[in-house]
């Protein structure tokens, strides 16, 4: 076996290569260290950068202020990043990677339910404490985790405010059509709004899934039509949201209100659809027209946090951005809390956290997901995302019911 | 019944674009035995194409096919010519793992190019529809589906009656014959590869206009594709076409399946991809070489 | 194989996930080569068998069976009884045919299950695992599996069975007339390669905690072990693990230092890999001739 020298010897490289850490670790100086794998290819590449825009922003602003006091020393904070590639494998891989490698203090979430869940079991098995603003899915937190800490409404939440909404409109709605990706989020989602639809009077008259590689819809479009609901909601991604979106116009199928989980909120669906947008309502986590008065140390209103991110990244703030700014907000008020960076101590400040933000309250159940921040419904109004629902918080009144096809 | 005839137009207007897809994976994979896995990339490149010509110059989609062909063709001989023609004649798994490599290549340089925005090519007319006998049919998948028509005549006709088309096929028989009569190989092969890339771009530009367009799109479509060519018959034009017709009429079908068993969801959409491979493996075990292949190949 | 024993020793997770995963494709790579590279029946669903090996972990950790060997025993014989009802009427199919009817096993499977509640459907099920001080039993446990898939092929490419698999390659109807039933060395090449895939997958699920259809039938896992067959050498026994541990590891290697564009490099790798090493790695091992030889090869495949 003329082989094994070389084998060998590429081990030993690979071993040694792998273990060289690839910044100098400054955990143990006056930094912060967080890590995070998010996705920055692969099929939520959007998603996962607007993530890591929230992200980057927090610790600029962090940064640019001094940084975080820890019981008498202040700290730097600094975030270290890899590429999951939109896959829920790579994701436990690297979240190892950075508790080991890199010797991170804490874990900030990757985008995704599925992703969620493995780096999940990693915090959990390494007694680092994550919170995450990017997976709903609330099988995450019925696991029993103890380090894991989600800042978001979870996912049977995402639709009901729409049907809560079309519910006291006049004429209110009373049936509804659901279609929805066939992922554990969106299909969380989709059981969510059945529930509620079925538990407040309402008839659901279509449920039906497709795949997350369809390239098609027309057919459920079809189906769904027979039906003649009051209400379309779609549970699924932005990329189906598009073709739902666009297969609802090409069969001229009309309703009183269409809504989506995800797609509106994200100013690629208007950009892409041009008018064929207006009028279409979406359920978000935040959006900045909340009315939240935040406590010191970051912005304190949603409109600040909006401006911050239109002149960091020129576009309008996204909820995924907000969220993931809440996830670091919430280490943020823990560590200053625990007056320690010590995992242990951190955790237990996380679990009694209970701090409003630009973003709304951030407090956790014993699970550790948080259910005192209500969601809300955004309409496409002329192209301009418009809050409408709850009406405390709404700068625009709804349309309803949309007109048709042709006159939006 | 009206449902009946609905999906039977939307599994038409939808197999006419798979058709399309697959009509250029089949030739290469036919022809010159590469599985070119680089195919849902020229998709997407195609797709990407047209949406900068329709958002930066305002170009219809339907008038960038031609060009999203030339540009494409182009690039694929380029690519044939200088870089895959190393390798073309090793065994099928080497050129398989090349095009995975160079595909890879492609949605990453896209990235980079167009980041991963959705992006959308919607035109004044998107969404325009009329309604026969009471089925609702887009113009849009209508005129679609027509150009994948004309696409899949004009290749069976340049391929039977055109000098370089039967210079093609000579050379997918017998190679060595092929040669000896005068035929360059190497030209003919970067032909193939060139026009299996152009058909790719002009799928991608027909797809531009009902899907989202991203770095990724091709992949679902480079998987369909591989069962639409194996389901009509390896290499060939027709066997593309009828092959693309018969997955999107069994997806439409499929998906009007929707009961349950206790609490158990059976849904025909949720296992459309089940139900496509169950029907091609049988289509495969009672005819081993496809609805339109030679029996004996 | 043996120095890859004192991994866990340096106590590091990351590095020791990465040798569990290089482990793990290796052993997928080896059941992949058996059908591909000996038998020559080129298949494109390995990760069915490694999705089906994952979900008997899960299913037995449902029921609150943590035990390794029991997975290991379980996916054995799941993988192998599929293998046998699915093997008789696919492995009747040629070349591309066979090829693409196992493509479209392992899609199929993935979108049953994730239509299947009993199995989680596509929101998945949570995996039993032992806690971090003890976690390297996993490591060790892949590197069981692999070296299993190793020895198997060494000793099957040496005795009558890897003799008819090679048989069946080179000329199926002549195999026959030799009194090689084809059929049935066909489908106990195509269990045995399903039980590598599927002992693989019996490990990593409880290692990973957690499984759903995405992961379990991942194109990730389909493919990899495929490439780095190809990369080692086809039919090897040597070339799937070298090409494991080089693939995987020029895979860490880029997602270390350019985080944002490694995929690019990777594609970029492969190709070149491709253009300059057609024959695979194991044959530049054994060059006979030295760079002349090499850059005969560069054309050898040029029309």
């Amino acid at each position: 076996m003329k082989l094994r020298p070389t084998a060998a010897l590429g081990i030993l490289a690979l071993c040694a290569t792998l273990a060289a850490p690839s910044v100098p670790v400054s955990a143990a100086g006056d930094t912060i260290l967080f890590g995070s794998p998010v996705s920055l290819t692969g099929s939520l590449t959007k998603e996962g950068h607007l993530t890591q825009e929230g992200y980057e922003l927090w610790k600029n602003y962090v940064n640019a202020h001094g940084g975080i006091k820890v019981g008498g020393k202040t700290y730097k904070v600094d975030i270290k990043y890899y590429d999951d590639e939109s896959k829920n494998d790579t994701s436990a891989q690297l979240a190892e990677r950075l508790i080991d490698q890199d010797h991170v203090n804490f874990l900030l979430g990757p985008y995704g339910s599925g992703t969620s869940f493995t780096v999940a079991q990693i915090a959990e098995r390494k007694k680092i404490p994550m919170v995450e603003g990017n997976g709903a899915a609330e099988k995450i937190f019925n696991q029993g985790f103890r380090y894991t800490f989600g800042v978001l409404s979870p996912a049977k939440r995402y639709l009901e405010g729409i049907l809560q909404m079309t519910k006291a409109q006049k004429p209110p709605a009373q049936t509804v059509a659901i279609t929805a990706a066939s992922d554990a989020f969106s299909q969380e989602v989709a059981q969510g709004a059945a529930a509620w639809a079925a538990a407040n009077g309402m008839k659901v008259v279509y449920n039906n899934k497709y795949p997350d590689t369809a390239t098609d819809v027309s057919s459920i479009i079809s189906a769904l039509k027979q039906t003649n609901p009051d209400v379309i909601l779609n549970a699924g991604h932005l990329q189906d949201a598009l073709l739902v979106q666009k297969g609802l116009k090409e069969q001229n199928v009309i309703a009183r209100a269409y809504g989506y989980s995800v797609g509106p909120d994200t100013p690629d669906f208007a950009s892409s659809l041009g008018k064929d947008a207006n009028d279409v309502f979406g359920g978000a986590q935040w959006s900045d027209a909340v009315k939240y008065k935040g406590a010191p140390g970051f912005y304190h209103t949603a409109p600040e946090y909006a401006k911050a991110i239109d002149n960091a990244y020129h576009h309008r703030a996204d909820y995924h951005n907000a969220e993931s700014t809440a996830a670091c907000l919430a280490f943020q008020y823990a560590i200053q809390k625990a007056g320690s960076l010590d995992p242990e101590k951190v955790r237990d400040a996380l679990a009694k956290l209970d701090v409003t933000t630009f973003y709304g309250i951030i407090k956790f159940d014993s699970r550790g997901i948080n259910l005192y921040k209500p969601m809300v419904v955004n309409q496409i109004q002329n192209g301009r995302l418009t809050t409408v629902w709850p009406a405390f918080t709404a700068d625009g009144k709804p349309k309803y019911p949309a007109p048709p096809w042709g006159q939006r | 019944m009206h449902l009946v005839l609905q999906d039977l137009a939307n599994g038409i207007l939808a197999g006419g674009i798979l058709a399309v897809v697959a009509l250029g994976f089949s030739l290469v994979w036919g022809i010159m035995n590469i599985i070119n896995l680089a195919h849902g990339a020229f998709v997407m490149l195609g797709a990407y194409l047209t949406y900068q010509l329709f958002a930066s110059f305002h170009v219809d989609p339907f008038l960038s096919l031609p060009i999203s062909f030339v540009v494409l063709f182009t690039a694929g001989y380029l690519l044939q010519r200088y870089l895959i023609n190393w390798v073309v004649r090793a065994p099928i798994l080497t050129t398989f793992l090349l095009t995975f490599g160079l595909s890879l290549l492609f949605v990453n340089i896209a990235l980079i190019v167009w980041t991963g925005d959705q992006r959308g090519v919607t035109t004044a007319y998107a969404g325009a529809n009329f309604t026969l006998a009471g089925v609702t049919i887009p113009w849009v998948k209508l005129y679609t589906l027509l150009a994948a028509l004309v696409i899949t005549g004009v290749m069976h006709l340049w391929l039977t009656r055109s000098k370089t088309g039967r210079a093609i096929r000579a050379t997918s028989m017998d190679i060595g014959a092929a040669q000896l009569s005068g035929v360059r190989v190497a030209h003919i092969y970067s032909i193939v590869y060139g026009l299996g890339a152009g058909l790719a771009g002009v799928a991608g530009t027909l797809i531009s206009m009902s899907y989202a367009i991203n770095p990724n799109m091709g992949e679902p479509f480079l998987i369909k594709a591989f069962v639409v060519c194996v389901l009509g018959g390896l290499g060939s034009v027709q066997g593309a076409l009828v092959g693309g017709l018969v997955y999107g009429i069994v997806e439409a079908f499929a998906t009007q399946i929707d009961l349950y068993i206790g609490t158990q969801h059976i849904s025909g959409s949720g296992l459309q991809d089940a139900i496509a491979l169950a029907v091609l493996l049988i289509v495969l075990i009672v005819r081993p070489t496809g609805i339109m292949g030679k029996a004996t190949a | 194989m043996a120095l890859l024993l004192l991994v866990p020793l340096g106590h590091n997770g990351y590095i020791e996930i990465v040798f569990r995963n290089i482990l793990m494709y290796a052993a997928m790579a080896y059941g992949w080569n058996l059908i591909g590279g000996y038998t020559g029946y080129v298949s494109f669903g390995q990760v069915a068998f490694f999705g089906i090996g994952a979900y008997c972990s899960a299913v037995l950790s449902a029921h609150n069976i943590d035990n390794l060997f029991a997975d290991v025993a379980l996916a054995c014989v799941v993988t192998a009884l599929f293998a046998v009802v699915v093997g008789l009427p696919v492995l009747r199919l040629k070349g591309h045919y066979f090829a693409i009817a196992t493509l479209g096993i392992g899609l199929a499977l993935s979108d049953i299950v994730a239509n299947l509640d009993v199995l989680g459907a596509s929101s998945g099920l949570a995996v039993h695992h032992v806690d971090e001080p003890h976690f390297y039993v996993y490591y060790y446990a892949m590197w069981l599996v692999a070296l299993g898939s190793m020895l198997g092929t060494y000793f099957i490419a040496r005795s009558k069975l890897g003799f008819a698999f090679v048989a069946i390659r080179e000329n199926e109807e002549a195999a026959a007339v030799l009194g090689i039933s084809a059929t049935r060395y066909k489908v106990i090449a195509w269990a045995i390669s399903g039980m590598m895939a599927g002992s693989a997958g019996a490990v990593f699920a409880p290692a990973n905690g957690f499984l759903d259809p995405s992961i379990a039938f991942s194109a990730d896992s389909n493919i990899f072990p495929i490439v780095m067959g190809i990369l080692g050498g086809v039919g090897t026994v040597a070339g799937p693990f070298i090409g494991a541990l080089i693939l995987a590891g020029a895979n860490e290697l880029l997602q270390k230092y350019f985080i944002k564009i490694h995929t690019l490099f990777f594609g970029a790798m492969i190709v070149l890999v491709v253009l300059l090493l057609s024959r695979g790695l194991v044959w530049l091992f054994g060059l006979k001739g030295g760079a002349r030889t090499w850059l005969k090869s560069l054309t050898a495949y040029k029309a």
